[in-house]
C-alpha cells in the first residue's frame, strides 16, 4: 500500500521509516532540494556550515536506537555546559547540564541560589517524568476513550500519583504560570531567573510575565530529557535529517526531493491521490508533515472541509515571532573572560526578566524589538568540523520579530534585524562586528515563503494550553487523523508538538495502522 | 469574660456574613467580629463626603448566587438590585461603542461599527450562556483533590470529565479556549471592531495582574453571562444605598438567625493548642473561645497575622508566602456638583446611567499594562466610570452626583516612590484622563477620595490591595485555591476555616464562598 509523505522533515522522515517499517510504501515528497525541513545545516561562506534554522537539533532516545541512527552516520555531541548568559557589567552565570557543578559555581556568590538550584533540578526531574510519560502517549479521543488510550492514561496517570502530594500539585499550580513568577519562587539571581524564564518563552509568542510559559518551560525541559539530555550533532541539525533519511530508505521508503504537492485529491470524503508537480500518485493513505494549515487551508480544496473546520483551523495561532540571524566570525568571539566550554550550549543575551518582558513588548504591538532578547550558539566550539581551523559560526535566535508587522514589511526589516542583533552582541562581547565574515538574515515572512512555515512559525503554531495535546492542532483531532479519512498530520503541529523528538512521526504512523485495519 | 461560641467569623464583609447567616439558621451559635466601625468589608457604603454616600470599593453587583438571595430571604431584608443599563465607551475620535440590554439597540449600533460583528454578538451571547451552565456547579462545588484516590475526589474528578465530554464539540473547544486563552485572542476569533473587543476583553483584567493579551484571561469573560442564566436579574447592577445595602441585608438575615455581630472589634491572633484552634484574641486583650474559627479574611491575614511563624506545617507556610496577591487597581471617588458631558456624546442621557468604560482600543488597554508591570501606574489608564446617583438618587444631595471611577493599573509595589507620595498624582491622572472624554469634568469635581492599593490594605485589611483577596489566575483557582491541597475551606489547623474570597469560587460579590465554607462546617461538627 502506498502511503504519501508530504514533507521530508525530521518528522516526515520518522512517519516514512515506521511505515516502512510496517510494510507499506511511503514515498516521500519534499519540496527543496534537500531533506531536513527545520533542521538542516546550510553553508554560509565557503567553508563554513551553520544550523540554518533551528540550532536545537534532537530526537528521541528510543526513536534513534529504532531507526538505528548511529548507525546511518548520527553522531551526537553533548555540551557540558546548558546556558550561560552574560551580565552587563560584572560575572556571567552559568548553568552546567551537570546540576551539582551548577551549585558549585554558583556557591561562592549566591549560596541560596545554589542550594536552591539542587532542589529545582530534582523538582524537574520528578515532575519532567510525568511530562514526558505524557508526551510519549497518543492524546486520547475526548469521545470515545478507546481501552488503549484509557490504558495509556492509566499509565500517565499513575505516574503523577506516583509523585507525592506536592510534586503532583507542583504540576498542576505550574503549568499555567508565568515563567516570571516560577523563577521566583527559585531564585534571587537575575541572571539565573532570566536564564530559565529563556527557556520558557523562545521561539513562542510569549513573554516571561504570559501565563503559560512555564509550561513551555516544562515541555522543553521533558523533550531534553526525551532526548537522554542535552545534545549537538556533528555536521549540524541536517547531519541529524540526513541520517533519519538514510535510515527511513534503508527500510524502504522512497525520498525524492525538490518534488512539489500541489493538492490532496478526496474522492467521497477520502484521500485517493497526491498531485505532485502535475502528476497524480495514487496513495491510500496521506501523512503530512507540513504544517495543519499548510496542509488543510493549502492542499485540500476547501469544499473537502466544513466551514466549520475552516474557520477552525484559520484561527489556530501561528505567527512566528523569531528571526534567524546565522554569522561566519573569524575567530571565537571574547565573552568577557569566558573560555570555549562556557560557550558550548545556549548563550542567553538579556540579562534579566524585565529585558525580556521589554523585548516581547514590542511583539504585542507588531514591532521588532528595539534591544532583542538572543538566543545564541556557537556549534563551532564542539564541532570544529563545521569551519576552517580557528572560526565559527554563531546561529542566533532573534525574539522578537512578530510574523505580522505594523505600517512596514519584512522586506524593509530585513536589514534592521541584524543591527539590533549585532548592537546587542556587541554589548555583551564587544568586538564581535569585526569577527563577521558572513551574514546571513530570515525572517518570519521568509519562513514561510522559502521555508514554507505557514504564518512563519517554526514549532506549526504556538505552544499555549488551548493547542496542546489532545487540543493540536485543535480538538477532536488530537489523533493525527482529519475531517478526511486517510489524511494524517504528523508535523509539529501535532502532540507532542513544536520541540525535535520525532514521537509525532512515531505517533502518527500508529494512527495510519490503526485506520487501516477500520 | 469568655463566652463559649459554636463559630466565631471574622471580618464582616459580605462572605463572612454569609457564612455566619448559615450556620445560625442552622442552630449554630455564631459571632461575627469586624474591626472596622461598619460592616460590609468591601462591600460597604460610606458617607465619605456630607450628603454623599459611595459605594467606596466594591461598586457593582454581578455574580450574588441567587440561592443565597433566596434562601436568606435577603429581598425581605432591604435588598434591591437595580439594573445597570449597558456599557458607553467614549473613543479619542468622536466615535463610541454604546452596548445597552436592548438586545437590538445593541445589534444597530454593533452594525454601526461592522456588520460582520452585530452577526457574531448573537452566536457568542449564546455560546456564552452554554458554557455559563457548565461552569455554574462549579462554583458551588467543594474542588476535589485530584491527588487523592478518595472515592469521593475521584467521582468528582469524573463527574467534571463526564460533565465536560456531554458538552457538544464545539462547546468543548470554547470552553477549553475560554480557561486557557486570552480575552483578546478568544474575541479576536469572533469580532473585528478594536473597541468592542477592547470594552469586553476588559472585564477579563479587573483584579489582576494580567493584561487582556495574556492567557488566562478570557474566563472571566464568561461572568458577564451567568447572571442571565439565574434569570433573577441582570448580569451586572447597582444596590439600592449601594453595595453596603447588600451587606446590610446579609447581616440584617444573620441576626434574625441569632447571630451576634460586633463592629470595632480586632482581632489580633488565633488561640490555637494542639494544632487545634480554641478561639480568637481581640486587640484589647479579650479572649473569646468557639468550637471553631472562621476566617473570611485573606490568606496572609489569616495565617500571617494572627498565627505565630512556626504553628503551621512548613510546607503549608510556603505555599501562603507564595500566594500571589499583587493588588492592581485604585478607586476614585468624585463627588460632583453637575454631570459629566462627553464630547462624543453631549447631555446628560441614557448613556450616562450604565457603565462607562474608557477603553478605546486594544492597545490603549495593552499600554495601560505595560506601565503596571514596571512598576508605575498607568499614565492613561482603564477606567470604569459608574454614576448611581443617576439611578439612585438617595445617594446624593439633590442635584449633585457621585461617580465611582474603578482604576487599572495601580501595581502596589511601585518602583519609585511611594502610593503615600503619589496619591494625588493618581487622582490627577484619573481626571486628566476622563477629562479627554468629558472636558466638564475637572470643573464640576467638588471632593475627591483616591484610594490606592495601599490604602486598601491598610483600611480594608485586603493584603497588597488585591479586592479579590488574591490573584484569580489558574494556579490559584479551584483546588488550588488558597494552597495545594486545601481548597475546601478546611485548613491545617483543626476547626480553623476559610470562608472568604481567597476561597474557591474567589472573587466579586458573590457570597459562594460563604455559602459553601458554611455548608462545609455544617458538615464536619455534625
Amino acid at each position: 500500500m502506498t502511503v504519501v509523505v508530504i514533507g521530508g522533515g525530521h518528522n516526515g522522515l520518522a512517519a516514512a521509516f515506521y511505515l516502512a517499517r510496517a510494510g507499506l510504501k511511503p514515498i516521500v515528497i519534499e519540496q527543496r532540494s534537500t531533506v531536513g525541513g527545520g533542521a538542516i545545516t546550510g553553508e554560509l561562506q565557503p567553508g563554513f556550515k551553520c544550523p540554518t534554522l533551528t540550532h536545537h537539533a534532537a530526537i528521541g532516545s528510543d526513536i534513534a536506537a529504532e531507526m538505528d541512527l548511529a548507525r546511518h552516520g548520527l553522531d551526537v555531541l553533548r555540551p557540558v555546559v546548558d546556558v550561560f548568559i552574560p551580565a552587563p557589567d560584572g560575572p556571567a552565570a552559568v548553568m552546567y547540564v551537570d546540576a551539582a557543578r551548577t551549585a558549585d559555581a554558583l556557591r561562592p556568590t549566591a549560596p541560596r541560589d545554589a542550594e536552591a538550584f539542587l532542589k529545582y533540578r530534582a523538582a524537574m526531574t520528578a515532575v519532567g517524568g510525568v511530562v514526558e510519560a505524557l508526551l510519549t502517549a497518543p492524546p486520547p479521543d475526548v469521545d470515545s476513550l478507546d481501552p488503549r488510550d484509557l490504558w495509556n492514561l492509566l499509565g500517565v496517570g499513575r505516574r503523577f500519583r506516583a509523585l507525592g502530594k506536592q510534586d503532583a500539585y507542583r504540576l498542576l499550580r505550574w503549568a499555567p504560570m508565568p515563567v516570571a513568577d516560577f523563577v521566583t519562587e527559585w531564585f534571587e539571581s537575575p541572571l539565573l531567573r532570566a536564564a530559565v524564564c529563556g527557556s520558557g518563552v523562545s521561539g513562542t509568542m510569549l513573554g516571561p510575565r504570559s501565563a503559560g510559559s512555564t509550561l513551555v518551560h516544562l515541555l522543553r525541559d521533558a523533550h531534553r530529557r526525551m532526548s537522554g539530555g542535552r545534545m549537538q550533532v556533528r555536521g549540524g541539525p541536517g547531519a541529524l535529517t540526513q541520517a533519519m533519511a538514510a535510515a527511513a530508505r534503508g527500510a524502504g521508503a522512497d525520498i525524492r526531493v525538490g518534488s512539489r504537492v500541489d493538492r490532496i485529491a478526496v474522492a467521497n470524503g477520502a484521500v485517493t491521490a497526491v498531485t505532485v508537480d502535475g502528476r497524480d500518485i495514487a496513495s491510500d493513505a496521506v501523512v503530512s508533515a507540513a504544517d495543519p494549515k499548510a496542509t488543510c487551508l493549502g492542499l485540500l480544496d476547501p469544499l473537502d472541509l466544513s466551514p466549520d473546520f475552516l474557520s477552525k483551523m484559520g484561527n489556530v495561532r501561528s505567527a512566528g515571532t523569531v528571526a534567524k540571524v546565522n554569522l561566519a566570525l573569524s575567530a571565537l568571539p571574547s565573552f568577557g573572560a569566558a573560555n570555549a566550554e562556557l560557550l558550548s550550549g545556549s548563550i542567553h543575551i538579556g540579562p534579566d526578566v524585565d529585558a525580556i518582558e521589554h523585548a516581547f513588548d514590542h511583539a504585542k504591538y507588531g514591532e521588532l524589538s528595539e534591544e532583542p532578547w538572543l538566543d545564541v550558539t556557537i556549534p563551532s566550539v564542539l564541532d570544529p568540523s563545521l569551519v576552517p581551523p580557528g572560526a565559527h559560526v554563531m546561529s542566533v535566535y532573534v525574539h522578537y520579530a512578530p510574523y505580522r508587522l505594523r505600517g512596514a514589511s519584512w522586506d524593509l526589516m530585513k536589514e534592521m534585524v541584524l543591527t539590533r542583533t549585532m548592537a546587542m552582541l556587541e554589548r555583551y562581547a564587544p568586538g564581535i562586528g569585526a569577527l563577521v565574515i558572513a551574514a546571513e538574515v530570515i525572517t518570519p515572512a521568509e519562513l514561510e515563503s522559502t521555508y514554507g512555515f505557514v504564518g512563519g512559525h517554526m514549532f506549526h503554531g504556538e505552544l499555549s494550553i488551548d493547542q496542546l495535546f489532545t487540543m493540536r492542532p485543535l480538538l477532536g483531532f488530537g489523533g493525527y487523523s482529519t475531517p478526511v479519512r486517510g489524511l494524517y498530520l504528523c508535523g509539529s503541529g501535532t502532540h507532542p508538538g513544536g520541540f525535535m523528538s520525532g514521537v509525532s512521526g512515531k505517533l502518527a504512523v500508529n494512527a495510519v495502522l490503526t485506520g487501516m485495519k477500520r | 469574660m469568655t463566652r463559649e461560641y459554636d463559630v466565631i467569623v471574622i471580618g464582616g464583609g459580605h462572605n463572612g456574613l454569609t457564612a455566619a447567616a448559615y450556620l445560625a439558621r442552622a442552630g449554630r451559635k455564631v459571632l461575627v467580629l469586624e474591626r472596622r466601625h461598619v460592616l460590609g468589608g468591601a462591600a460597604v457604603t460610606e458617607e465619605v463626603f456630607p450628603g454623599f454616600k459611595f459605594s467606596v470599593c466594591s461598586y457593582v453587583v454581578s455574580l450574588l448566587r441567587p440561592e443565597i438571595i433566596r434562601e436568606l430571604d435577603l429581598t425581605r431584608h432591604g435588598l434591591e438590585i437595580l439594573p445597570l443599563d449597558g456599557t458607553f465607551t467614549p473613543m479619542p475620535d468622536g466615535n463610541h461603542l454604546w452596548r445597552m440590554n436592548d438586545h437590538a439597540r445593541t445589534r444597530r449600533e454593533i452594525t454601526r461599527h461592522s456588520r460582520v460583528d452585530a452577526e457574531a454578538y448573537d452566536e457568542y451571547g449564546k455560546a456564552m450562556v452554554d458554557m455559563g451552565r457548565f461552569v455554574k456547579p462549579i462554583l458551588t462545588m467543594l474542588p476535589p483533590d485530584p491527588t487523592s484516590i478518595h472515592p469521593r475526589d475521584l467521582r468528582k474528578l469524573l463527574f467534571l470529565v463526564e460533565r465536560f465530554r456531554d458538552l457538544s464539540r464545539q462547546d468543548q473547544y470554547n470552553l477549553v479556549q475560554l480557561m486557557t486563552m486570552s480575552a483578546v485572542d478568544f474575541l479576536d476569533q469572533w469580532f473585528e471592531t478594536d473597541v468592542l473587543k477592547a470594552t469586553m476583553s476588559a472585564s477579563g483584567i479587573i483584579g489582576t495582574f494580567l493584561g487582556v493579551r495574556s492567557p488566562g484571561t478570557a474566563y472571566v469573560l464568561l461572568h458577564h453571562y451567568m447572571g442571565e442564566i439565574d434569570g433573577a436579574f441582570r448580569s451586572w447592577g447597582l444596590s439600592r444605598g449601594g453595595t453596603g445595602a447588600i451587606s446590610e441585608s446579609i447581616a440584617s438575615a444573620a441576626r434574625l438567625a441569632g447571630v451576634e455581630i460586633r463592629t470595632q472589634a480586632a482581632v489580633a491572633g488565633i488561640t490555637i493548642r494542639d494544632n487545634i484552634a480554641r478561639g480568637i484574641v481581640l486587640d484589647n486583650g479579650d479572649e473569646i473561645a468557639a468550637k471553631v474559627v472562621a476566617s473570611s479574611l485573606d490568606p496572609r491575614q489569616t495565617f500571617v497575622r494572627f498565627i505565630d511563624r512556626g504553628v503551621l506545617p512548613a510546607d503549608f507556610q510556603d505555599d501562603i508566602d507564595r500566594y500571589k496577591f499583587r493588588g492592581s487597581s485604585g478607586k476614585v471617588n468624585l463627588a460632583l456638583d453637575a454631570l459629566p458631558d462627553f464630547t462624543c456624546m453631549p447631555g446628560t442621557g441614557a448613556h450616562l446611567r450604565g457603565a462607562i468604560s474608557i477603553s478605546p482600543s486594544v492597545d490603549y488597554m495593552e499600554r495601560a499594562y505595560d506601565s503596571a508591570k514596571y512598576g508605575r501606574f498607568s499614565r492613561r489608564p482603564y477606567i470604569d466610570v459608574v454614576i448611581p446617583s443617576l439611578t439612585d438618587p438617595s445617594v446624593a444631595p439633590p442635584g449633585k452626583h457621585v461617580m465611582s471611577c474603578f482604576v487599572q493599573y495601580a501595581p502596589y509595589d511601585l518602583r519609585e516612590g511611594t502610593w503615600d507620595e503619589k496619591r494625588e498624582e493618581f487622582g490627577d491622572t484619573v481626571i486628566q484622563t476622563l477629562a479627554e472624554y468629558a472636558p466638564n469634568l475637572p470643573g464640576i469635581v467638588r471632593d475627591r477620595q483616591v484610594l490606592t492599593p495601599l490604602d486598601l490594605e491598610r483600611e480594608w485589611g485586603l493584603s497588597e490591595g488585591n479586592i479579590f483577596q488574591g490573584e484569580l489566575t489558574l494556579e490559584q483557582l479551584f483546588f488550588l485555591r488558597p494552597a495545594p491541597g486545601w481548597s475546601q475551606y478546611r485548613t491545617p489547623v483543626s476547626q480553623l476555616y476559610m470562608c472568604g474570597s481567597a476561597t474557591h469560587p474567589g472573587g466579586g460579590i458573590m457570597g459562594a464562598p460563604g455559602r459553601n465554607a458554611a455548608l462545609r462546617i455544617l458538615a464536619d461538627t455534625k
